[in-house]
């Protein structure tokens, strides 16, 4: 449905373009707020309908209010969502600390270093990358095994880091690139060595770069289900991802409930990206793809 | 700036500094020892992300290579059978259906997500009230954890009592069945699958906008151009780079994508939407099959990365002219 209504939108706005000469501004201006405007409700429904259903009464309530935050009290109360919250969270910051401590040197080696080797290191990233997770995900299960960390929240950390160091890096090298190497040589005359010219001029500069990586990396962690589901086994190491999952499963026809579940999990990226977004940048991957 | 950065890095490679630290005329007057300090330093900076890179990444993917001629499972790793597990598999129907199913959730993943975030990108480049809550607000489905919004796909449209099918009833199209029916199963995916991956091309494609001249269109005009002919003459050829990178990256996405099939459909009805790696993690994880599991995700791999590689060198081309 969501297709036919861009579609039609691209008409409007050609036919807008044309239109435009006569009268520059206002009308134009407000017909593309128009069509905007339908797209992005119809694109926000199943977003919308989270929200909603976890503010309704949910079955078995006594309440004859229209909106209720009952639900809210409920899951805490009933379920190890608080729990899941915090295994949640904690996995996702550390995942996003070592990943942005292994990258910002690693990115720098990438963006600075031009031989056969760091460019070989570069396409090894790409390949990794490209791989499904299935794969590494049965070796990693079998190893674990043996070292006790299935079942465990520094395993499934240690493979968050790992599937999203990768993309990581790439970010920082593409942010690098962008910092000009003259800024470097002045600090080198000066006689900094190379670790100080990278702390004190490169990373200095490069907090949007940080961000970006941050954000993406807090991502990939946040929202994986795979490694999650394959891991994670006893209920109170369950993250919300698999505790959302397990609690559907159990209480399918209680929306309510099930909602409330799934608007904790969203609101910590939602948070995150409405007071962020503006230092989010996936240029930098496609950038630091191609020039390589 | 690209252009400034390539000169860098040709400056770069013809001092010949690097970790391997040959050559460096100019740093000559640099005492030898400082040459070689910054190769230690630059070695130190790689080492964690080599250490983290050959654990996580390395070892599992030939750890996985050796298990595919196995007949292991999960605890024993089994005797070697040679490319049993690969002949296996290409001869099973199921994967086959598979590999038809990965396809089509590909190319309608990349190409629907491509156009919608490209028309998105480009609306919103003009002056439109409100447009920049319009761009955050557009990033959400790519936001939200898959989890969620598969929950509430499936309560929008998994049983007869959903509101889609309501709402199909209503306007006298019968009971549609959307996640019942395998062909409306696979389209049902398909749709999810863009929904939750346009911002990503939108976000992208936008990068790519922001860096084309507005001059340029006034020039355009000025000669006359329709809006059409500024659109297929001047933007698309300014953004082709990134819109191949952007088909590579996503086609990766969706190949590789689990969570966003197998939480909507768990792979069915009967098959239809079980793609290869949701076939894979099954063969591993359901019927203990380490073995044919591995396989599976080899030939995609490598189909994967011919795929990769052709569109790699379409980048290149584009580069060059």
């Amino acid at each position: 449905m969501s297709t036919l209504t861009v579609g039609h939108s691209l008409a409007t706005v050609a036919s807008t373009e044309k239109t435009k000469k006569p009268d520059p501004g206002a009308r134009g201006q407000w017909l593309r707020f128009v069509v905007a405007l339908v797209v992005t409700v119809i694109v926000l429904v199943p977003i919308a309908a989270v929200v909603i259903l976890s503010l309704q009464p949910s079955l078995g309530s006594t309440t004859t209010a229209p909106i209720t935050l009952e639900n809210f009290g409920a899951i805490f109360t009933t379920t190890n969502v608080a729990q899941w919250m915090a295994n949640s969270l904690g996995v996702t910051l550390v995942t996003v600390a070592i990943s942005v401590i292994v990258a910002a040197p690693a990115g720098y080696v990438l963006s600075r270093a031009r031989n056969k080797l760091v460019s070989g290191y570069s396409l090894v990233l790409f390949v990794v990358q490209s791989l499904p997770v299935v794969t590494a995900v049965i070796p990693l299960f079998i190893l674990f095994a043996q070292i006790q960390l299935v079942d465990s929240l520094v395993g499934v950390t240690i493979i968050y880091v790992g599937s999203t160091m990768s993309v990581a890096i790439w970010m920082m090298a593409a942010y690098y690139d962008s910092i000009p190497i003259t800024l470097e040589e002045a600090a080198w005359m000066d006689g900094c060595s190379v670790f100080g010219s990278f702390t004190r001029v490169v990373l200095r500069n490069s907090l949007p770069g940080v961000l970006s990586t941050a954000i993406f990396s807090f991502l990939l962690a946040w929202n994986d289900y795979l490694i999650a589901v394959v891991f994670l086994r006893s209920n109170e190491n369950f993250t919300l991802q698999i505790g959302l999952q397990s609690f559907f499963q159990q209480n399918a026809t209680n929306w309510g409930l099930v909602m409330a579940v799934a608007v904790v999990m969203m609101l910590p990226p939602v948070i995150l990206f409405a007071f962020l977004n503006k230092h989010f940048s996936v240029g930098g991957i496609g950038g630091s793809l191609a020039g390589r | 700036m690209a252009t400034s950065t390539v000169t860098n890095r040709i400056e770069k490679a013809r001092k010949g500094v690097g970790v391997s630290g040959q050559g460096a005329p100019d740093q000559g007057r640099r005492k030898k020892k400082g040459i070689s300090a910054r190769a230690w330093t630059l070695l130190a900076f790689a080492f964690p992300s080599l250490f983290l890179l050959v654990l996580l990444n390395l070892y599992p993917v030939i750890y996985a290579g050796i298990q595919s001629v196995r007949d292991g499972d999960l605890i024993d790793p089994g005797n070697f059978v040679g490319l049993k597990n690969y002949t296996d598999v290409l001869t099973q129907p199921s994967f086959w259906a598979a590999t038809r199913f990965t396809i089509i959730f590909t190319i309608v993943g990349v190409f629907g997500s491509w156009l919608i975030g490209l028309v998105l990108a480009l609306l919103l480049r003009t002056k439109v009230p409100a447009g920049g809550l319009f761009k955050v607000l557009l990033l959400l489905p790519w936001v939200v954890p898959v989890v969620v919004s598969a929950t509430s796909w499936n309560w929008l449209v998994a049983t007869p009592q959903s509101p889609l099918p309501m709402l199909a009833n209503a306007l006298g199209l019968g009971n549609v069945l959307f996640l019942a029916d395998p062909v409306l199963a696979q389209v049902t995916v398909c749709v999810f699958k863009v929904w939750v991956s346009f911002p990503f091309m939108m976000m992208m494609m936008a990068s790519a906008l922001a860096a084309v001249d507005v001059n340029v269109y006034e020039a355009a005009k000025m000669d006359g151009a329709t809006n059409w002919q500024s659109f297929s003459h001047i933007t698309m050829p300014m953004i082709s780079r990134s819109t191949y990178i952007s088909w590579i990256l996503m086609t990766i996405f969706c190949v590789n994508d689990f969570p966003t099939i197998f939480l909507l459909t768990g792979g069915g009805p009967v098959d239809a939407t079980t793609s290869l790696v949701v076939l894979s993690y099954r063969t591993v994880f359901q019927n203990f099959q380490t073995g044919p599991g591995v396989a599976i995700a080899f030939v995609m791999t490598l189909v994967l990365v011919i795929v990769s590689v052709v569109l790699y060198r379409q980048i290149r081309k584009v580069n060059i002219e």
